[in-house]
């Protein structure tokens, strides 16, 4: 018998074909939202609810988070799962669904700034486009990890990272038809009154950091070489994390209408004990991948990530400070740019430095290993040439925090600026990989045999 | 019905001396008498036996004597798939029955992808057709498997504790 069976599913089931221009509008994405910020046009020179810092928010946390994880997980899923994604084409169309959506989002919130006007339409229609993007980005990705059993870790943070997101999509609608649609004002005012947290910490806890926290767990242990089985750790971190943001989301959303409840307040704040406890065991548990790995060198993009793992470190302790000192509702935004910026664009850059060039190479010399002389995955990067731009981003992440704690607009403003260039320079360096700027010299052709064959039996 | 004793071979200056023992422990177990187990002597634990005699039905139990030392007594008709603790094995269904035994080995453990699959499509362009090859690796090669299909290659995946063993076949 010659056919592979079961199990195997087709090439075009394999690679996932929008990943790398879901990456690149992505990237764009990030771009224009931290244009907006050097502009002076957001948060911390105006208000944190103002529309336009909203319009950067949304262009960072859907346009650059949202579809960076979603081009991620359409190629990383069917490998976690080794079940293809429901329909390739779906995830297209989530890219236009998602940027279409966008688009008017962005322009809803814009107008929002000049006063609720008919744009101001444009952010529950683009909100509508959003949530269906989002809903075929779901059924994709949660079709080959329901095919899979049992389901391995990472999978298992992803599962419940996509129940946040719908979660966070369906407040952030209900939010936009209270801003934009008079009839339903009354209706929702005490959520938008009280409720944006909630939405914040689904998104950015439960639906990011969850799925950050699983992927991880598959690309770390990979290029370095570290046990994937995780063990009581990445048990405890996985279990914490969602009754942590599963607890603080819920019974904050019912303190909305019952601010005086003791119960939901005792439950919130048991829910913020558990997102802590998740989030150290997590980065306890990073730190023992790192030193069980069997690479000594690892890759730069593995050692840049140390950058987003640090962020995520200091937003844990600058949260547990803000809430046992009660000031947590005055340096919320702050926190929210350090979590941003720091911790998931940080973590994002960096690994999109391994799988751009991975999936580039896979995609153009997968057919032709063996065969001829192709370069090796390292050959389509320069590291020394890209590690100072992640120094640099990650520099300007921590002055724009500093500026952001310390509420000096300008040095915020310069750290957004710094950073955004660094992030143009890492774009042009993907943008080298995926075209082979530095494939030049190809390796040469392979000896016949190899040395690493050994014929007849395994070498002692 | 007495079972007879086991039938031992010493391969170990053989390992030393670098040479290909495969045949010569094939060529043993041929001559085996009906129930008879075989016991090697080699200087490391044959791995990739493992997988070739339990696919003719030999199970197999090790004892590491000293540092380059090993004893492994393969016996016929006790051959359990293998069950790592807690994981379900996962074995992508080709039958391997009437598959030659493998002519060549590659230990890709250590290697950082995609350099397992660079090197088995590397060793698998030098075998003949129809051959085998067989090699261990740290995870499932789950790029690999396309590639495979497109050149017409059949593979066989069995997870253990100790890696991912493949049995991979050339196509005709
Ligand atoms: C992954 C998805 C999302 C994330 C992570 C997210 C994140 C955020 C964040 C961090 C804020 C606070 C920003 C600020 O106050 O300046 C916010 C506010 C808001 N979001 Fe989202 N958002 C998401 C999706 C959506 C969607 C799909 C909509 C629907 C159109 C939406 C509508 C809103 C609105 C209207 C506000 C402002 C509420 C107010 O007036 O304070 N969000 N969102």
């Amino acid at each position: 018998m010659t056919a592979i069976e079961n199990a195997v599913p087709a090439v075009s089931d394999r690679l996932s074909r929008w990943t790398l221009l879901i990456f690149a509008c992505a990237l764009v994405n990030f771009l224009l939202g931290q244009a907006l910020i050097v502009a002076g046009v957001t948060w911390p020179e105006v208000a944190f609810t103002a529309g336009s810092t909203l319009a950067a928010v949304h262009l960072i946390t859907l346009g650059w988070l949202t579809l960076l994880m979603f081009g991620a997980l359409f190629q990383f899923v069917p490998v976690i799962t080794t079940k293809p994604l429901l329909n390739q084409w779906l995830s297209l169309a989530v890219l236009i669904l998602v940027e279409f959506g966008l688009t008017g989002m962005t322009v809803g919130f814009l107008a929002l700034n000049r006063g609720a006007s008919g744009l101001a339409r444009c952010l529950p229609f683009g909100g509508t486009l959003v949530l269906a993007g989002v809903l075929l980005a779901m059924g994709n990705i949660v079709t080959p990890l329901l095919c899979s059993r049992p389901l391995a870790l990472p999978g298992r943070f992803v599962l419940a990272g996509l129940a946040f997101l719908l979660a966070t999509v369906l407040l952030g609608f209900t939010f936009a038809l209270a801003l934009s649609v008079p009839a339903f004002t009354p209706l929702a005012a005490p959520l938008l009154a009280s409720g944006v947290g909630y939405h914040v910490l689904a998104g950015l806890g439960g639906w990011f950091t969850l799925t950050a926290m699983g992927v991880s767990y598959k690309l770390l242990p990979m290029f370095m070489l570290a046990p994937e089985e995780r063990g009581w750790w990445g048990e405890c971190v996985l279990q914490f994390g969602i009754s942590g943001f599963g607890l603080s989301v819920i019974a904050g959303l019912l303190s909305v209408w019952r601010p005086q409840a003791v119960l939901l307040n005792a439950v919130q704040h048991l829910g913020w004990l558990a997102i802590a406890v998740a989030v150290m065991a997590y980065l306890i548990d990073v730190l023992r991948l790192y030193r069980t790995r069997k690479r000594a060198r690892i890759e730069l993009h593995n050692r840049a990530a140390c950058g987003a793992f640090l962020s995520l470190a200091a937003a844990l302790v600058i949260a547990v400070v803000l809430v046992a000192s009660h000031r947590l509702a005055a340096y919320a935004p702050a926190l929210v740019l350090l979590v941003l910026f720091g911790w998931l664009s940080g973590l994002g850059l960096t690994q999109l430095y391994k799988i751009v060039p991975f999936l580039t190479w896979i995609t153009r010399y997968g057919h032709q290993l063996g065969r001829d002389a192709v370069p090796r995955v390292q050959d389509l990067v320069d590291e020394a040439r890209t590690s100072p731009w992640f120094v640099i981003y990650f520099l300007g992440v921590a002055l724009a925090a500093l500026g952001a704690f310390i509420n000096v607009a300008y040095v915020c403003r310069t750290g957004a600026a710094v950073s955004a260039g660094a992030t143009l320079g890492l774009g042009f360096e993907y943008w080298r990989a995926w075209r082979g700027h530095y494939a030049g010299r190809t390796r040469p052709a392979t000896p016949i045999p190899p040395p690493y064959l050994s014929r007849g039996g395994p070498a002692p | 019905m007495t079972t007879p004793e086991p039938l031992t071979l010493d391969i170990r200056e053989e390992l030393r001396r670098g040479g290909e023992p495969l045949p010569h422990i094939m060529e043993t177990v041929r001559q085996l008498a009906p129930g008879q187990a075989l016991r090697l002597l080699a200087t490391f634990e044959p791995l990739p036996l493992y997988a070739v005699l339990g696919r003719k039905g030999f199970g197999h139990q090790a004892t590491h004597h000293n540092v380059e030392d090993w004893e492994v007594l393969f016996t016929p008709g006790t051959a359990v798939p293998e069950q790592p603790k807690g994981k379900k094995p996962h074995t992508t269904t080709v039958s391997t029955g009437d598959w030659p035994a493998p002519s060549a080995f590659l230990d890709n453990r250590g290697l950082e992808p995609p350099e397992p699959m660079v090197r088995i499509l590397d060793s698998l362009e030098h075998l003949g057709h129809g051959e085998v090859l067989e090699a261990i690796n740290e995870r499932e090669p789950v790029f690999l498997y396309p590639e495979l299909e497109a050149r017409g290659a059949a593979i066989h995946t069995d997870k253990r504790d100790d890696g991912v063993h493949l049995l991979i076949r050339r196509g005709a």
